[in-house]
Order: C-alpha cells, then sequence, then structure tokens
C-alpha cells in the first residue's frame, strides 16, 4: 500500500471512528442520566423512612375481625 | 399512632410452619435463612408449647443499640427496620437480639456473613416503596399496600396476630376470657416492656 492510499485509508477509518466515538458518548450520557433518575427515585428520605406505613384497610379490617373468633 | 406488635397465642398453635413458608415465599428469603422460625417448649411432654418467633420489633431495640454501623431505624409504626447498604455483617446485633431474630447469608469460607436480614414486618427498606430495588433486598412491602404481615394473615389456627398492639392485645384478652386460660404474650415483657393483664 501506498503512502497516499495509507492516509486515506486512515482518514475514513477516522471518520468511523468519530461517528462510534459520538454515539457512545451518546449512550453513556443516557446510560448516566437514567442511572440518577433511578438513584433518586430508589433512596427514600429520612422522613419518608420512617413514616407511617400502616392503614386500617378493609383488609386490615377483615383480618382483626375473623381473628375474633 | 398505631404501634405495630406480634402476638402468639400458643395455646393455638399447632406447629404447622405455615408462617415459616408463608414468609419464605412472600419474601423469596435466601437459602439458609429463615426470619421467622416455630420453638417448641417441652416438647412430647405435658405443657408442651409452640411459638412462632421472628422480630418482635422491640421498644428501644437492642439490636440497634450495639450496631456499630447505626444501620437500624424506627419507623413512626414502630417497625425496626435496617439498611443493607449500611450492615457491614459483624454480627452484633444476633448476639444482642433476644429473639435470635438477625440472620446471615453465609458469603463463603471460613464463617464469612453477608449483609443481616431479619423480619421487616412486611414493610420493606429504605428504598422507595414497592419498587424492584426495595424487594430484592427486603422483600415484599405489604404494609405499604395496606395489608398485614403474611404469617399472621396465613395463620391457620389464627394463633399468630400481627397489627396495631392495643387492638391484638384486646383480641388475645377476648379469647383467653372466652376459652378460660392463656398462657400469656410471648415475649412481649422482653420486647415492649409490657404485658397483657386479663
Amino acid at each position: 500500500m501506498t503512502n497516499r492510499e495509507e492516509q486515506k485509508g486512515l482518514r475514513r477509518r477516522g471518520f468511523l471512528g468519530m461517528f462510534a466515538g459520538a454515539t457512545a458518548a451518546t449512550a453513556t450520557a443516557a446510560v448516566v442520566g437514567a442511572g440518577a433518575v433511578n438513584e433518586a427515585q430508589a433512596q427514600e428520605t429520612e422522613d419518608e423512612m420512617r413514616k407511617a406505613r400502616y392503614q386500617e384497610t378493609d383488609h386490615v379490617k377483615a383480618f382483626y375481625r375473623t381473628n375474633r373468633y | 399512632m398505631a404501634r405495630m406488635k406480634f402476638l402468639c397465642d400458643a395455646d393455638r398453635c399447632i406447629e404447622c410452619n405455615a408462617c415459616v413458608t408463608a414468609c419464605k415465599n412472600e419474601h423469596e428469603v435466601p437459602w439458609g435463612i429463615n426470619r421467622r422460625r416455630v420453638v417448641t417448649i417441652n416438647d412430647g411432654l405435658p405443657g408442651e408449647r409452640s411459638v412462632s418467633m421472628a422480630c418482635m420489633h422491640c421498644t428501644d431495640a437492642p439490636c440497634a443499640s450495639v450496631c456499630p454501623v447505626d444501620c437500624f431505624y424506627t419507623t413512626a409504626d414502630a417497625v425496626v427496620l435496617h439498611s443493607k447498604d449500611l450492615c457491614i455483617g459483624c454480627g452484633y446485633c444476633f448476639y444482642a437480639c433476644p429473639f435470635g431474630a438477625p440472620q446471615y447469608p453465609k458469603v463463603g469460607n471460613f464463617g464469612s456473613r453477608g449483609k443481616m436480614d431479619k423480619c421487616t414486618y412486611c414493610a420493606g427498606g429504605p428504598e422507595a416503596d414497592m419498587t424492584m430495588a426495595e424487594y430484592e433486598k427486603y422483600g415484599a412491602n405489604r404494609l405499604a399496600e395496606g395489608k398485614l404481615p403474611l404469617c399472621a394473615e396465613m395463620c391457620s389456627t389464627k394463633a399468630l396476630l400481627a397489627g396495631d398492639g392495643e387492638i391484638i392485645a384486646e383480641i388475645y384478652r377476648e379469647r383467653v376470657t372466652t376459652r378460660g386460660y392463656g398462657s400469656g404474650a410471648w415475649g412481649w415483657q422482653t420486647a415492649y416492656q409490657e404485658t397483657i393483664n386479663v
């Protein structure tokens, strides 16, 4: 391969490399962004962690009622 | 504010282990860990009693007092929960617990322990309610769904009671009055520093 052909080949690969790099960067940004959102949704604040979850629903009332006999 | 408690009516428990199975199934508890167990006292002798035991969600919980990384917290309805992200698997809580509730997955040779696992009163953990992240670490969050722990809901003889401490104490009082006997609220003095007077 002559020097000129080599340079031409490198330019072509360089273009592909640039294209791939841009795609990867976009994908990485998307993944990092999604991760940050999931992280924020996954962890509760101190007040949320300690809040009461018990509710006297019909389901719970039925449990109390059926346990009386 | 309702105070969540467990009460095992030992005069009704028939040691069927449905509570143990229900818990393991509901929370996909790893092999080798039982968040709830049935203990039989005086097995085969007169006065034999079976008691279903798990974390009692103590008032002033001893596990929380000894934890070196402060991974325990108590919710407004008195459920004692912990963060597996903070737990270092030291085992101090296991020695402090009067009920033997904390459990550890075996993660390798030479007795190395994983993150502590215990009954969550079906109330999940510090992750957002009813998310996959919470389910994978702590199991189902039935309390947030408006239900009670499955072990109690599943009990075939209605021996295991869960819910508002005052309501279940009243139910137990009614039972003892009706049948004329009762062996007391097992573990209540240790866990809640109170007992049920009939």
